[in-house]
């Protein structure tokens, strides 16, 4: 098995448990749990793909940058929705008093 | 290669913590670690300023943030959560084990194209150029998201105005 294909199954794998966490969870903040480790899955990829490509595929004179660009936007915006998600679950807490997303059936404030 | 045998067992580990333990907080704290072994995989891969930024702000921000929310909120006990798990657990393989086998195959088998590991360096100093020159209205929009996320925050966050509310219920 070559390291990147070692590394997109890792990060596959990590998608998945994610995906699980996401859906079995019962709590809101643990849903987010899952989602953090599903954008991190998405992350590696962005590596893996950066550090394991051939060189001859690019100009050698100019850096190639594309993957750790976009890992580091992705990065930002996961915490920008990680302090609004939990700012909601919090909002959410203060009306209902629970963070149970089973309890959490009905629109009305 | 060798960093990535070492590290891939003990992502995986920590990440089935995270799915796994039935007391919230512990979860929140394996996510850390989940999050933290990543920054170092990142680190033995070359790619240093990257793993620096998950660990600002990955593991030094958005884990403790999970963290203080859970506390905050109190989550119930978890005899409740380990009571349902068997069942949940059922559902939840269910539907994750196929995205999990066609993601795992494609990875495996799509890759076996000779690709040589070439050992790049990420240059702090080529990634600040590349950033403010021909990513900058990326970095702007950025900005812009950052502030708004900001401003919307501390509006959810903010207690609720009992003066404010009558007159906004007309």
């Amino acid at each position: 098995m070559t390291p990147l294909a070692m590394m997109l199954t890792l990060s596959s794998v990590l998608f998945a448990l994610g995906l699980l966490a996401v859906l079995t969870r019962r709590n809101a903040i643990l849903v987010l749990v899952g989602i953090e480790l599903m954008l991190n899955a998405a992350n590696l990829n962005f590596i893996a793909f950066w550090a394991f490509d051939s060189p001859g595929a690019h100009n050698a004179a100019e850096p190639v940058l594309s993957g750790p660009m976009f890992v580091m936007f992705s990065i930002a915006i996961a915490a920008a929705e990680a302090a609004v998600g939990l700012a909601i679950i919090l909002m959410v807490f203060r009306h209902t008093r629970s963070t149970d997303l089973n309890k959490l059936d009905s629109l009305h404030g | 290669m060798i960093p990535l045998l070492i590290l891939s067992p003990l992502i995986l580990l920590a990440a089935i913590g995270a799915v796994w333990m039935a007391r919230p907080v512990h979860a929140a704290l394996m996510l850390a670690l989940t999050l933290a072994l990543v920054a170092v995989l990142y680190l033995a891969l070359g790619a240093e300023f990257i793993g620096l930024v998950q660990f600002a702000v990955y593991v030094g921000a958005v884990a403790v943030l999970i963290v203080f929310s859970l506390l905050i909120t109190r989550p119930g006990d978890e005899a409740e959560e380990i009571e349902r798990r068997p069942r949940s657990l059922v559902t939840g393989l269910l539907c994750t084990l196929p995205v999990m086998a066609v993601l795992a195959y494609t990875a495996a088998s799509g890759s076996n194209i000779k690709l040589i590991p070439w050992q790049p360096k990420l240059s702090i100093a080529e990634l600040g150029e590349v950033l403010f020159t021909s990513h900058a209205p990326a970095v702007l929009a950025l900005a812009v998201l950052l502030t708004a996320v900001l401003i919307g925050a501390a509006l959810f966050a903010r207690e609720p105005d009992k003066t404010q509310d009558d007159s906004s219920e007309k």
